[in-house]
């Protein structure tokens, strides 16, 4: 049994952040909320996602577990009106999951959970370095690397926390101290990242006040954030591109 | 003149001119193309179809007819499969043979029913084998050869009053099922007949003279040849996405009209890339060589590529075999051009040229510096002027995958 009731704005956030990694995800329901772990087909990047219960305005559920196409979701969520409230119920007979929005009924043919990936191991990895920032910041440096290059590179150099591009022949750097971030653990952390992912990564932090980032050196980035109030939260970890060897 | 522009163009007119210097070039060789008398033509079509491009959407269509052929001979018109061993003048002095037997449709015509020669057309096209076919032209039709990049060559041509079929068309079940069926959409009918193994060039002439689809049309031979290319390759390609990735580094390698071919399959996710490396004194290529880079990712490509016709030819090959094979890789393909491809012969010489590389067998690799170093011994192209846009490969080399990080 899975009936829930949420605002549109917030659950079509949520679903973006996810579809930048894959297209089709097994949601894990519980009655203590919802959950999705995903990567992506090159086994690069992973998604994480939790969604506690106290993020919806009604929500009650037993365990179990639904396979979703998550561009189906953002078609039909894409119509409602941010303030809508999304009514979702579990038709578990016949694997169906009828959705109500802004007057509109939609039935949805789930997915065969079995068909779709099983949810990955999370790599238990040990990153020396964190900064927290704001989100906004993250996405502006990104886009100004976009045009020079196909890499970014993220590092903590004692108490600065910088990102640097580089073209074939240009380059860009941006350099953000204590004072112009939010936390900062130093530690060893010098990592490059491929933009293609890094890109669609940073899209759902632009309206993130406080995000999360985990480095080290050579090793996967974690980047962290919180959403609907610290009801639920997005990670991603990208693995990195190693060029030294 | 401009060799890259013309590499990019390949006669289609970009640099102004009312005709391409370089295509004129062949008219030479306009000697070897037959010398008709009498106003009629008559003989085996292959069976084959024309259809323009020029003046779109009133475009010039008809039947290919090599005068005289008989039904034993006509296939071989027409299958560059059975070409592998000739010498590219033979292809031509062969190809030139065929008159074509023109008549200016619109291409919306193919919705009615109402033009006796358009019928006449398609029921030839529905053809699997050789249809005796006689036109009656208002001109003698011009000794002439037409060259084209995505064409097959093509010989002499003229306006018909006329042509007739002397005989009834043998239609494959498949094939008079979807030419029958206006509820199945183009794609769809493509991927059909693909599967029920009718050859490529077949399901081109029947998606050309307007027998496929919904909404009907007549469309240009050079734009159905690409079509049914991508068709069938998207279709391939999401079907391997299913399938485990490869389990090591396979080369394959292999040589087709002066095209070189090689083909790297690797252990990763679907992702497919083309670098195009063209030799000085090439048909399009001038003085000076030219490399250019074309690839798509997992998600496949979006719009047109910018290696044109030949992108989409590379990558079916390469596709049937994954599928045939189960198995999901990433495809590194370089195509070198060398001075022995000295006349365009059409975008067939890569579909073939490929296949014929995929059943050599192929050789295995431990890592991809090893693979690359070995390919690099067959390319004329030193590596350090390709190996650089190969983002592929790059990405292959550098970017690690998560599954790396479980060891501690």
């Amino acid at each position: 049994m899975f009936k829930a009731a949420i605002n549109a704005e917030l659950l079509r956030d949520a679903i973006a952040a996810l579809a930048v990694i894959v297209d089709e995800v097994r949601f894990k329901i519980k009655p203590e909320g919802i959950s999705v772990k995903a990567v992506d087909p090159a086994n690069v990047a992973m998604g994480i996602f939790e969604l506690g219960s106290s993020a919806f305005e009604e929500y009650s559920a037993d365990e179990s577990e639904i396979g979703v196409d998550l561009n189906k979701i953002m078609d039909l969520l894409g119509i409602a009106d941010k303030s809508d409230t999304v009514r979702m119920e579990l038709e578990e007979s016949n694997h169906k999951l009828l959705i109500d929005v802004g007057g509109l009924s939609y039935t949805l043919s789930l997915l065969d959970p079995s068909t779709i990936r099983a949810e990955p191991r999370v790599p238990q990895l040990e990153l020396p370095a964190k900064v927290v920032l704001n989100g906004a910041d993250l996405r502006r440096a990104v886009k100004a690397a976009e045009k020079i290059s196909d890499h970014l590179l993220m590092g903590v150099s004692e108490d600065t926390f910088y990102m640097e591009a580089k073209g074939d022949t240009d380059q860009v750097r941006l350099e953000m101290g204590r004072d112009q971030l939010i936390d900062l653990k130093a530690g060893e952390a010098c990592s490059l990242f491929s933009l293609d992912y890094l890109t669609d990564i940073v899209k759902p932090t632009n309206k993130v006040n406080e995000v999360t980032l985990s480095l080290g050196k050579d090793f996967p980035i974690f980047i962290d954030f919180e959403i609907a109030n610290g009801a639920g939260r997005i990670s991603y970890l990208l693995a990195p591109r190693i060029e030294s060897d | 003149m401009n060799g890259t522009l013309c590499i990019k163009c390949k006669g289609k007119g970009l640099c102004g001119r009312p005709r391409c210097p370089i295509l004129e070039k062949f008219k030479t060789l306009q000697s070897i193309a037959p010398v008709i008398s009498g106003n009629s033509v008559f003989g085996a079509s292959p069976p084959a179809i024309f259809v323009g491009s020029y003046g779109y959407p009133r475009v010039s269509a008809g039947p290919l007819i090599p005068p005289l052929a008989k039904e034993s001979e006509a296939p071989a018109f027409e299958e560059p499969a059975a070409w592998a061993n000739m010498q590219i003048e033979d292809i031509i002095s062969l190809r030139s043979r065929m008159v074509r037997a023109n008549t200016n449709f619109h291409v919306k015509d193919a919705q009615g029913k109402e033009n006796p020669l358009l019928i006449k057309a398609q029921e030839l096209a529905l053809s699997r084998k050789p249809v005796d076919t006689e036109a009656w032209f208002f001109k003698t039709p011009k000794q002439e050869l037409k060259f084209d990049a995505v064409l097959t060559p093509m010989g002499p041509s003229g306006l018909v009053k006329n042509f007739e079929l002397a005989e009834n068309p043998k239609v494959p079940k498949k094939v008079d099922y979807l030419a029958y069926d206006t509820d199945a959409l183009a794609k769809d009918a493509v991927l059909e007949l693909y599967k029920g193994d009718i050859p490529a060039e077949h399901i081109t002439r029947l998606l050309s003279i307007g027998l496929l689809g919904k909404a009907r049309k007549i469309v240009p031979t050079r734009w159905s040849i690409t079509a049914v290319d991508d068709m069938a390759g998207k279709e391939f390609a999401d079907r391997i996405k299913d399938f485990p990735w490869v389990s090591e580094i396979q080369l394959f390698s292999g040589t087709h009209f002066g095209n070189h071919f090689e083909v790297l399959i690797l252990p990763r996710a679907y992702s497919f890339e083309l670098i195009e490396t063209w030799l000085p004194k090439t048909v399009w290529s001038g003085e000076s060589s030219w490399i250019a880079e074309d690839s798509e990712g997992y998600e496949g490509k979006k719009g047109y590529s910018t290696l044109a016709g030949g992108y989409y030819a590379a990558r079916l090959p390469v596709l049937e075999y994954l599928t045939e094979i189960k198995r999901q890789a990433s495809v590194f393909v370089l195509r070198e051009i060398t001075p022995d491809y000295w006349a365009p012969l059409g975008v067939w010489v890569v579909r073939e040229g490929m296949r014929k590389a995929m059943q050599n067998p192929p050789k295995k690799f431990d890592s991809l510096e090893a693979a690359v170093s070995d390919l690099a011994g067959r390319v004329r192209t030193p590596e350090a002027e390709w190996i650089q846009q190969a983002k592929l490969l790059s990405d292959f080399r550098f970017q690690t995958t998560l599954d790396f990080f479980f060891r501690s």
